[in-house]
């Protein structure tokens, strides 16, 4: 672990250096414009070990209008493959992993969270199909994302030998294709969530009794929630700040050189990846309570519909709500004449 | 087998590109990339040194590391080669490589990079040495026919040397020696993790 | 699982035995040594290592199986790089380095690296065309040579044979530029000129008027003997790249001092020991500055003086006046730096100077020339190893074109515009003097007196636009120019090209001969019709021979056929002169195959008549066998060790005395006193009378001998100095008897009542050569370089403010020389000078405009730029200019700006480029552009498929007026100009 604490400073460190250099250049460029009267220019060539020590980077000027290739020398992309070869799959295995072990862990120890009352059989819509779309529009993305994702760092150690060097490139291609075009899609699903929801996922003084009492996802507790409890504002958080830095970073690395240049791209690259995979991890725990973890909860985002007393344990406040508002919308529609 | 490497001297180089063209002529790289090309640092003050910089085949190269399909290989000679048939143009080689060898064309609609292309030191790739393939894909391989890569072969006052690394390693250290300064094996110390005693 | 290790190896094994190799690297480990430049010495050091396979890895033979291997030279500049060419089913596949050249030793820069693309010809010319109504349309040959002589004969006969300019090129082969010579003299007129003009005319007048020769004294290969290198206003990095091979391994070798003087930190001053910052225009300021130096701690060569130089005391008393204080106020340069500079050029020697057209294009340009020379002299740093004037020239061939007599003033090989010389060529011809005489215009002048037109130098191609434009009466001929015939010429390397734009619509008929359409075809949309466009072949689809810049001939080979429909300038030149109707007398002794005449017979035509510049040795015959064993020769030396040429130098170096068979090895330095003339040594030229008389302060006159001071070269019979050669002087020293019966009769046929005064020049036995060969002694006599060069208009270099200075202050005190009438037209500069202060025009204009090469184009760059690997290198015109200019103006680096100059309300729109390179104050613009003209893109006006990929402004849209008084050099080293935001 230490290690790894010091390979990450190492990678904050070249950062800075790319940033400081950045700011070097601009403030170097007047002191030196007045030369002295007598200069010998092979003694006062440029030593190669005292830019890298100074800058940690070479740069300079190319005839070539491609502004890639002043950067002569980075040798923080060394650093960068080590992020890449070994701090980013231990990242990524420990979120992932052990997110799934946890999940194992209280599904063994918890089980599914029943319907204390059972099913009732009445039912009230809880996602609009306009809303549904969105969600599995934004959620049939991100599954292929990541796993077109996690194929980059982890496929070449664990598929690669399974499907052979051929088999596994054409996938690979195909899974960066998939990559690059469901970027969009997805990124149009995370804004239509963010301007969707937002009104529902503000926090409020009820999610602090909800968080108090641990969402009551220990015994059988039932804190009060509106129509999304802390939890959900949660995940509706991680995938609007997720979503929107990944979508952020991920486009800068499908511009290569538009928004930003290669220490910014290598930046990016990282972060890019940090996210990914504890929004994997977090989406996980949401797949998990979507889907087994919660005896009729599926249904909601399935069909639409929940099951009355479904709401009236997970979302009690959001069902008076509802039902308030079903009954106003009754009685205008009874005060109407009939025709 | 010789361990092939690249070392140019900056205290020669001129910035003719000679060997960017050189390069161009040989393998008929389209334009817009550049396998090779020449970088000038301090340009218009004293000190002024300029650098043809390419693929410098480095040892454990990072390229190779970060490669998600692991299209690169090294060949006997040490040069650093990889497969356009399995690379998939995601650009980490570029992101991980310090001399910024790495080219991609420009396919499909937007910034999409298509196989990476880069320096061979003159050695082709998968293919049989000297077929129509190797050549469409990767230019020509002169190693094979017994020659050493043209950018260096061409250069003008001799600035840029490839081939072997202790031949050239002793090369340079002569010329320091005799003149009495050096800017430095450019280069050296990051693709090889070693630098040259003057 | 991806190498195929084992099978290279197999594959390895089986080309290693194939060839003979015993190494397991697939090359040899010499032949890599030698390839990575590491020189004999570091080879011992090495070990012992296997001779057997050294030259057997490099015949390994060609990569495509069944090419063949052809050499030709590299066209792009003067250094002479051999280009090895792979042909394949008679195209060019591949290009080698072609590591036995004794000259560049496989090395290329980018243009040589790239020249196979100019043969694949995506944008050449592919067939004759003509502008019709404003349209480009498709004729064939005949239909253009046919209408073109028709037009020509129309205005031969309106306006006379001087109205027609026949405008060369630097890149024909020797014997494309002595055919284009030919083809004016029998035309009739002296307007006939090439590059040279623009870049070292001043150079051969300067030199030529110190010495006798008007060229690179040393070689390229030579300065690596040299502990001092002086550049001024050279940048040989990116204009003679292979040169630097030499002088930085000459530098890093002999530790030697390597100055450069130049307003611009360039990528020479890069690498250079010392690098000295002037203002634009003050070389001569900086010269005497240096002298002066010199002479006050006695740091001159006083014995070279006394012996070899005439008029050193009235250079002393010029000097005197450029103390320090002065120098610095006129250049800026510190007096320190210059004391040191000065110490080093005179006392670590050899020193070598070497200049280029930083120097040369100024109207002072002849006078920096000579300032420079005198410089040598002084210091004794000429004739030989390490000395001497080092001219860069700037293509293949200019060096041979102006040999060759491309130009207004002269015959070929110097022969001046004196009747003996056209006695000469027409004895050499075997065409009747008179004939010649009748084909030129006859001129009255207002006093009645009629002048014949040949012996009167033409026009320069600086102001040809100016014999088109000026009023009929302000132009020495019987008419103005009408017509341009053009091979191989960009439109966009002269001057005033607002100017140059009206003159092309005025032209009758303009016919760009040329494997692009260049500039003249589109920079003036308004000329509708009588444009013609004939596609020719390049350089490396001719054989023949070309001419470096060290003098050495080589012998380049036709790579592949001329492509498309183009035509060799050989045939094109004897078309014309089918139509013009002599061709019969004009290919007289040059055989003829389906219209092109053989090059080695023309070539052999020169050598008959080559003498006065020993262009009579170098046979076809011994340049093939040369360009066959190259790798005999020596790399330093540049002679052959062994093999067919043993102890010729590579190229056999002009002066290569007396006929082929007498076996001169060729000149490899220029007035070598330390080898006999048999071996290549010589003598200062005494070319300017034998004695001069000199008025002493008292009144008194004496005579003063021109002759060499007891000074003469190894193994010569005359210990002292002598004339040049003649039969009479033969006969005086007894030597005639040397001549053998064939020589004596066609001396005596030469010249049938006075046969003594036949001289080495005009002798064509090649008697007198040999004999005085024979005796040690140079043909051409032993006499003083010329410090005080009598005759030009500045007999001690003066300085002279450029016409647009930016010190407008210093004009009083260093004006430009009075108005005159010069090559047939006035040259009003002194008026523009004062106009151009009186107005204030530097407050107007306030930075200096210089321009130079980019080491990716060469010239006009239509040819480099439609180069689609070089192109890519440098796709935008642009300007250098200062931060702090920069900064003052609100310009970004990569921004656009307009230059404004100051004349014409000329304006550029170009990039700015935001660099030290150039000091405050200075701006600097490549000249290779055009395309662009005030802003408009003129791509459409070039036929279609033809517009080179890159186009921009060119920089001689802004550059202004200015003409060396000598040559009639324009001045686009000094100018001004404003820059802002655009």
């Amino acid at each position: 672990m230490v290690g790894i604490l010091a390979k990450l400073l190492m990678q904050v460190r070249f950062l800075a250096g790319a940033l400081a250099l950045a700011f070097l250049i601009t403030i170097a460029a007047p002191a030196a414009a007045q030369q002295p009267s007598s200069v010998n220019p092979t003694a006062s060539a440029v030593q190669e070990r005292q830019l890298l020590q100074e800058l940690n980077r070479i740069q300079g000027r190319v005839s070539i209008p491609d502004r890639k290739s002043d950067v002569l020398e980075q040798p923080a992309g060394r650093d960068w493959r080590q992020w890449h070869q070994v701090t980013l799959r231990w990242i990524g295995a420990i979120a992932i992993l052990g997110t799934l072990a946890l999940l194992v862990v209280f599904y063994l120890a918890r089980g599914q969270v029943k319907l204390e009352r059972g099913f009732s059989g009445r039912k009230i819509v809880r996602f609009s199909a306009v809303e549904r779309f969105v969600h599995w529009l934004t959620a049939t993305c991100f599954l292929v994302l990541a796993v077109s994702g996690l194929n980059v760092t982890f496929g070449k150690a664990l598929l690669l030998p399974l499907l052979g060097p051929s088999a596994f490139s054409t996938w690979s291609e195909l899974a960066k294709y998939s990559h690059n075009f469901l970027s969009f899609p997805f990124t149009i699903g995370v804004i239509l969530i963010f301007l969707m929801w937002i009104g529902s996922n503000i926090p409020n003084r009820t999610d602090v009794e909800w968080v108090k009492r641990g969402g009551g996802i220990i015994g059988k507790d039932h804190p009060p929630a509106g129509h999304f409890n802390a939890g959900q504002k949660m995940i509706y958080w991680i995938v609007v700040l997720g979503g929107g830095a990944s979508a952020v970073t991920g486009y800068l690395l499908l511009f290569p050189f538009y928004g930003t240049e290669i220490s910014g791209m290598q930046l990016a690259q990282i972060v890019h990846s940090v996210v990914a995979v504890l929004f994997i991890a977090a989406m996980l725990g949401h797949i998990y309570i979507g889907t087994i973890g919660m005896e009729g909860a599926f249904e909601a985002m399935g069909e639409g519909t929940v099951d009355v007393n479904w709401a009236k344990e997970h979302h009690p406040l959001w069902l008076e709500d509802e039902l308030t508002r079903t009954k106003e919308t009754q009685a205008q529609a009874a005060a109407r004449p009939a025709e | 087998m010789a361990r092939m490497k690249f070392l140019c001297d900056a205290d020669r180089c001129i910035e003719c590109n000679a060997c960017v063209t050189a390069c161009k002529n040989e393998h008929e790289v389209p334009w817009g990339m550049n396998r090779r090309r020449v970088v000038t640092i301090n340009d218009g003050k004293p000190g002024e040194r300029s650098v043809s910089m390419a693929c410098m085949h480095c040892t454990d190269a990072p390229c190779a590391a970060v490669c998600p399909v692991d299209c690169f290989y090294t060949t006997a000679d040490a040069v650093v080669l990889h497969s356009k048939d399995l690379c998939i143009g995601c650009g980490y080689c570029f992101y991980a490589c310090p001399f910024g060898a790495p080219q991609y064309p420009k396919v499909g609609n937007f910034g999409s990079r298509g196989k990476m292309d880069k320096c061979t030191f003159c050695a082709g790739g998968p293919e049989a040495d000297g077929s129509k393939e190797e050549y469409e894909k990767y230019g020509a391989n002169r190693l094979a026919e017994g020659k050493l890569p043209l950018c260096a072969e061409m250069c003008s006052t001799k600035s840029l040397l490839a081939g072997d690394g202790d031949v050239i390693a002793q090369i340079y250290k002569e010329r320091v020696s005799r003149r009495g300064y050096g800017s430095g094996a450019w280069g050296w110390q990051t693709a090889y993790r070693e630098a040259i005693a003057t | 699982m991806l190498t195929k290790r084992s099978e290279r190896q197999v594959r390895r094994g089986g080309l290693a035995a194939a060839i003979g190799t015993q190494e397991t690297g697939g090359f040899d480990r010499r032949t890599f040594l030698r390839r990575s430049g590491l020189v004999a010495g570091g080879l011992a050091t090495l070990g012992a290592l296997p001779l057997a396979s050294v030259r057997k890895a490099e015949a390994a033979g060609p990569a495509v199986a069944g090419a063949t291997i052809r050499k030709n030279i590299c066209t792009h500049c003067s250094v002479g790089c051999t280009l090895i060419a792979e042909v394949s089913n008679g195209v060019w596949v591949g290009q080698e380095p072609g590591w036995d050249s004794p000259i560049n030793r496989g090395s290329h820069c980018a243009k040589g690296a790239a020249t196979r693309e100019l043969v694949h010809g995506d944008r050449r010319l592919r067939y004759p065309m003509k502008m019709v109504n404003g349209q480009w349309t498709r004729i064939s040959w005949d239909v253009a040579i046919n209408e073109i002589g028709d037009k020509l004969m129309d205005i031969r006969a309106k306006s006379g044979a001087d109205s027609v300019y026949w405008l060369g090129s630097a890149k024909f082969t020797n014997e494309g530029a002595f055919l284009n010579r030919k083809l004016a003299a029998f035309w009739g007129t002296n307007n006939i000129d090439h590059q040279a003009r623009i870049c070292h005319s001043t150079t051969v007048a300067g030199v030529a008027n110190t010495w006798g020769y008007g060229a690179m004294t040393n070689s390229y290969t030579d300065i690596r003997n040299s502990k001092t290198i002086l550049f001024i206003g050279s940048n040989a990095a990116e204009a003679h790249p292979v040169s630097l091979q030499h002088i930085l391994e000459g530098k890093e070798a002999q530790r030697a001092n390597m100055i450069v003087v130049d307003p611009r930190m360039t990528r020479t001053a890069a690498h250079a020991t010392e690098y000295v910052r002037i203002r634009s225009g003050t070389d001569i300021p900086i010269v005497w500055g240096m002298l002066h130096h010199i002479f006050k701690n006695g740091w001159e060569d006083k014995q070279f003086i006394e012996q070899r130089v005439y008029g050193m005391d009235d250079i002393r008393k010029e000097v005197e006046k450029w103390t320090p204080e002065e120098v610095e106020r006129v250049t800026g340069v510190p007096g320190a730096q210059l004391e040191k500079v000065a110490k080093m050029f005179a006392t670590q020697k050899p020193s070598t100077l070497i200049w280029c057209m930083g120097s040369t294009q100024h109207t002072v340009g002849t006078a920096n020339v000579r300032a420079f020379c005198i410089l040598c002299l002084a210091t004794g740093n000429v004739g030989a190893p390490g000395t001497g004037a080092n001219i860069f020239r700037g293509h293949t061939n200019v060096q041979g074109a102006t040999d060759l007599g491309l130009d207004i003033v002269t015959l070929p090989l110097y022969y001046g515009l004196v009747e003996g010389a056209w006695r000469h060529w027409s004895r050499v011809w075997e065409v009747d003097y008179n004939w010649f005489v009748d084909r030129f215009d006859k001129i009255t002048a207002a006093d009645g007196k009629v002048t014949n037109t040949m012996n009167t130098p033409g026009i320069p191609s600086t102001r040809w636009f100016d014999a088109t434009l000026y009023d009929k009466k302000d132009i020495r001929q019987k008419d103005g120019i009408k017509a341009m015939f053009v091979m191989g010429h960009g439109g966009n390397t002269v001057t005033r090209m607002a100017e140059a734009q009206k003159g092309i619509e005025k032209l009758e008929l303009l016919v760009v001969a040329d494997p692009h359409p260049t500039t003249w075809a589109a920079l003036a949309p308004n000329r509708k019709n009588g444009t013609y466009l004939l596609p020719i072949a390049t350089s490396y689809e001719t054989n023949g021979s070309r001419t470096s810049s060290n003098r050495a001939i080589q012998w380049g080979e036709q790579i592949v056929k001329p492509i498309f429909e183009s035509k060799d300038d050989l045939e094109v030149m004897y078309l014309l002169a089918k139509k013009l109707g002599f061709a019969d007398q004009m290919f007289k002794n040059i055989k003829v195959e389906n219209n092109l005449p053989v090059p080695e017979d023309v070539l052999r035509e020169i050598n008959r008549g080559g003498f006065s510049t020993g262009y009579c040795g170098q046979s076809p015959e011994r340049l093939k066998s040369h360009m066959a064993n190259q790798k005999d020769f020596d790399m330093l030396t540049q002679k052959a060790t062994t093999g067919p040429n043993k102890g010729d130098y590579y190229g056999l170096p002009w002066p290569c005395w007396g006929t082929p068979e007498f076996k001169h090895p060729g000149t490899p330095l220029l007035y070598n006193t330390n080898l006999s003339v048999k071996e290549g040594g010589g003598t200062f030229r005494p070319r300017f009378g034998l004695e001069r008389e000199e008025t002493l302060p008292d009144g008194t006159k004496r005579m003063v001998s021109l002759l060499g001071n007891g000074y003469y070269s190894k193994d010569s019979e005359i210990k002292d100095g002598y004339p040049e050669f003649t039969f009479g002087i033969l006969k005086k020293l007894g030597w005639d008897k040397d001549l053998t019966a064939a020589e004596l009769a066609i001396i005596n046929k030469i010249n049938p009542t006075t046969p003594d005064a036949v001289s080495w020049a005009i002798d064509l036995s090649g008697g007198i050569q040999r004999v005085a060969v024979e005796h040690g002694c140079t043909p051409y006599g032993n006499g003083k370089a010329r410090a005080n060069a009598f005759g030009l208009p500045d007999p001690i270099p003066v300085h002279r403010e450029p016409i647009y200075t930016s010190r407008p202050d210093l004009v009083a005190k260093y004006p430009t020389l009075p108005n005159a009438v010069q090559f047939r037209l006035p040259n009003i500069g002194f008026d523009v000078q004062k106009a151009a202060v009186d107005k204030g025009i530097a407050k107007t204009f306030p930075l200096i405009l210089t321009s130079g090469r980019l080491v990716e184009y060469e010239g006009g760059g239509e040819e480099t730029r439609s180069n689609k690997w070089l192109a890519e290198l440098q796709q935008d015109m642009f300007i250098e200019v200062n931060p702090a200019d920069a900064a003052e103006r609100g310009i970004k680096d990569g921004g656009w700006v307009w230059v404004t100059g100051a004349e014409n309300n000329s304006k550029a729109k170009m990039k700015a480029l935001v660099t030290e390179r150039v000091g405050k104050g200075v701006t600097w613009c490549p000249f290779h552009f055009a395309g662009w003209f005030e802003g408009i893109d003129q791509r459409g006006n070039y036929p279609k498929g033809t517009d080179p990929i890159v186009l921009g402004e060119s920089v001689n849209t802004l550059t202004t007026y200015g003409y060396d008084p000598v040559t009639g050099m324009q001045e686009p080293k000094a100018t001004l100009c404003q820059v802002r935001a655009a």
